[in-house]
């Protein structure tokens, strides 16, 4: 099992006026080589969430394991554990500093003890891992490449860590449609040859469709649904009342039904899609 | 967490402190200031308990966030208080003598006071920051600029300026906050280290913060063109400060409070023929 969480609560600002309570009472396990969407509208307690598998908020109550670290002991090995995780944050271009993307991008194996040598090599390999021309990139600054380059640049910093599982925060917001494809892409190839466990943030119900083999749907910080895509976009009953829609396949889906005609099963990309309605209609030519 | 931290401190709650019109509190603080340096005798430092007591009780914001506001300065207080005591020269009852070193009873009570009046100096103001937004606030204050533009004085612009800054310091607080996470998800560590080393590890932050708070800037700057700020000479406002009757009351209050010092000071003229100056 790579992820355990149990019981998971969080409250902010406990006893001021802003204490707002962003967690009650989450389950959940993931094992090695899911990738795992997680949807919810905003203030669902979707990023707190994701931040206490990094260690990034302190555990407070409940108990979460990755792998053999356990969180809820008193001092957990933060070092360790966020050599496990990576972690893409929104908008993760903001976070670029170095003087160069080499530097940049070899700051996290640094950080988690690699030696200069190191931590340039795991550098070069990430930067090439995420489609970047190395030769070309590596002594320019960070702040001189295009919006697309940087959040490669910025992945690029996040894998050079050599991570177990990558959880990602909406990583194709803001980004046009083929900067969205790319990125995706790039994380389902990464899935396949480098991080075994991948954990996504998105608003994007089409993306989270055809890229998850499993959804946790948040709502006013519980977890109130962790099941298969399929499941839970084949009708709206789950998704009421969490301001979140189903993806375009599953409504087009839904339009053919009220019209008579009825899929097998529920496609969820615009491929499966395609061929599903081939189907129903008599057959591919 | 720095969600804890809004700047200004603004305590939202419904009072009859939060209602009044933010310049009459600006100059019944300054009014308080005064007051406060006015005082003379211990016994008017009883008068000014009592009137900040009301205040507070006035303004429904637990007396722990105010008190937090006092932790901040009690160095500064005992530091001075220290120093007033051994270096107030004169004072006839003396207390202890060595060396270069006289403590007097007049020494004593020379540092009590001052330290009392650096604790209600920032009782006072803290009282105003906790119960008007900092947008109120820049409201008010522009208001009672408005003599200087007989000068040609910018007012409103110092004014935008002033409440941009402060519109934006919570959301610099937050980026800071964010970029603080993404660095340590990257194994920065903000928290070990000698001086020199942790001065080095805030690096990944500022860089990242300057960048974006130029960008914002810029963003910032196209959005007020955009929208042509600026093109007309006589802007309305969508809140308009109105006087009510709370106003008035806090300044009779207040008024009263200087009038009792004033008079404590002066042991009411000699009119009840006793002496309050202690």
């Amino acid at each position: 099992m790579s992820i355990e969480v149990k019981d998971l609560s969080y409250t902010y600002s406990v006893g001021s006026p802003f204490q707002k309570e962003a967690l009650n009472g989450v389950s959940f396990s993931i094992s090695e080589g899911e990738t795992v969407g997680i949807i919810g509208s905003t203030g669902s307690g979707k990023s707190t969430l994701v931040q206490h598998l990094n260690g990034l908020i302190k555990l407070t109550s409940g108990s979460v394991k990755v792998y053999d670290i356990d969180l809820s002991i008193k001092k957990p090995d933060f070092k360790q554990l966020r050599a496990t995780v990576g972690m893409l944050f929104q908008y993760p271009e903001y976070q670029l500093f170095e003087e160069t993307v080499l530097k940049d991008v070899a700051f996290g194996p640094l950080n988690f003890g690699a030696t200069k040598e190191e931590a340039d090599a795991a550098a070069e390999e990430a930067i090439r891992l995420v489609g970047l021309d190395f030769e070309e990139i590596k002594d320019k600054s960070p702040f001189e490449l295009s919006g697309g380059q940087k959040r490669r640049a910025a992945i690029a910093g996040i894998l050079a860590s050599k991570p177990k599982i990558l959880v990602l925060d909406e990583p194709t917001a803001g980004l046009d449609p083929v900067g969205k494809r790319e990125i995706l892409r790039l994380i389902t190839s990464l899935k396949k040859s480098y991080v075994k466990t991948v954990l996504m943030i998105s608003h994007n119900m089409d993306e989270i469709g055809e890229y998850c083999d499993r959804v946790l749907v948040m709502s006013e910080g519980k977890l109130i649904s962790d099941n298969s895509p399929q499941n839970i976009f084949a009708d709206e009953s789950i998704l009421s009342g969490t301001g979140l829609s189903l993806p375009h396949t599953a409504r087009i889906r839904r339009m053919l039904e009220t019209q008579g005609v009825f899929l097998q099963g529920n496609p969820l990309s615009a491929e499966a899609l395609a061929y599903a309605i081939a189907d129903a209609l008599g057959g591919r030519s | 967490m720095n969600r804890d931290i809004t700047f200004g401190q603004y305590y939202p709650a419904d009072s009859f402190v939060h209602k009044m019109d933010p310049r009459v509190k600006l100059i019944l603080v300054v009014a308080f200031i005064v007051a406060v340096f006015l005082v003379k005798s211990l016994f008017s430092y009883i008068a000014i308990t009592i009137f900040v007591i009301v205040g507070i009780l006035g303004s429904h914001v637990p007396i722990k966030s105010i008190l937090k506001s006092v932790r901040g300065i009690i160095f500064v207080v005992l530091l001075t208080a220290i120093l007033n005591v051994f270096f107030y020269s004169g004072g006839e009852r003396v207390l202890v003598h060595w060396w270069k070193i006289t403590i007097t009873v007049e020494s004593l009570l020379f540092a009590l006071r001052m330290a009392l009046r650096l604790i209600f100096l920032v009782l006072g103001t803290t009282l105003l920051t906790l119960t008007t937004t900092p947008m109120n606030l820049t409201d008010g204050m522009e208001s009672l600029m408005a003599p200087l533009k007989l000068i040609r004085f910018p007012i409103h612009d110092v004014a935008i300026i002033m409440s941009i800054a402060l519109r934006f310091i919570p959301i610099l607080m937050e980026e800071v906050n964010k970029i603080m996470l993404a660095q340590k998800a990257r194994g920065a560590d903000f928290e070990s280290g000698g001086l020199m080393k942790r001065a080095r590890a805030l690096l990944p932050v500022l860089i990242p913060l300057f960048v974006s708070a130029f960008r914002r800037a810029d963003e910032l700057a196209l959005a007020l063109d955009a929208r042509c700020y600026n093109a007309t000479p006589h802007r309305t406002k969508y809140k308009v400060l109105k006087l009510g009757w709370r106003d008035a009351a806090g300044a009779f209050y207040s008024a009263l409070l200087i009038f009792a010092v004033v008079a404590i000071n002066a042991s009411f003229w000699g009119l009840f023929g006793f002496s309050l100056s202690v």
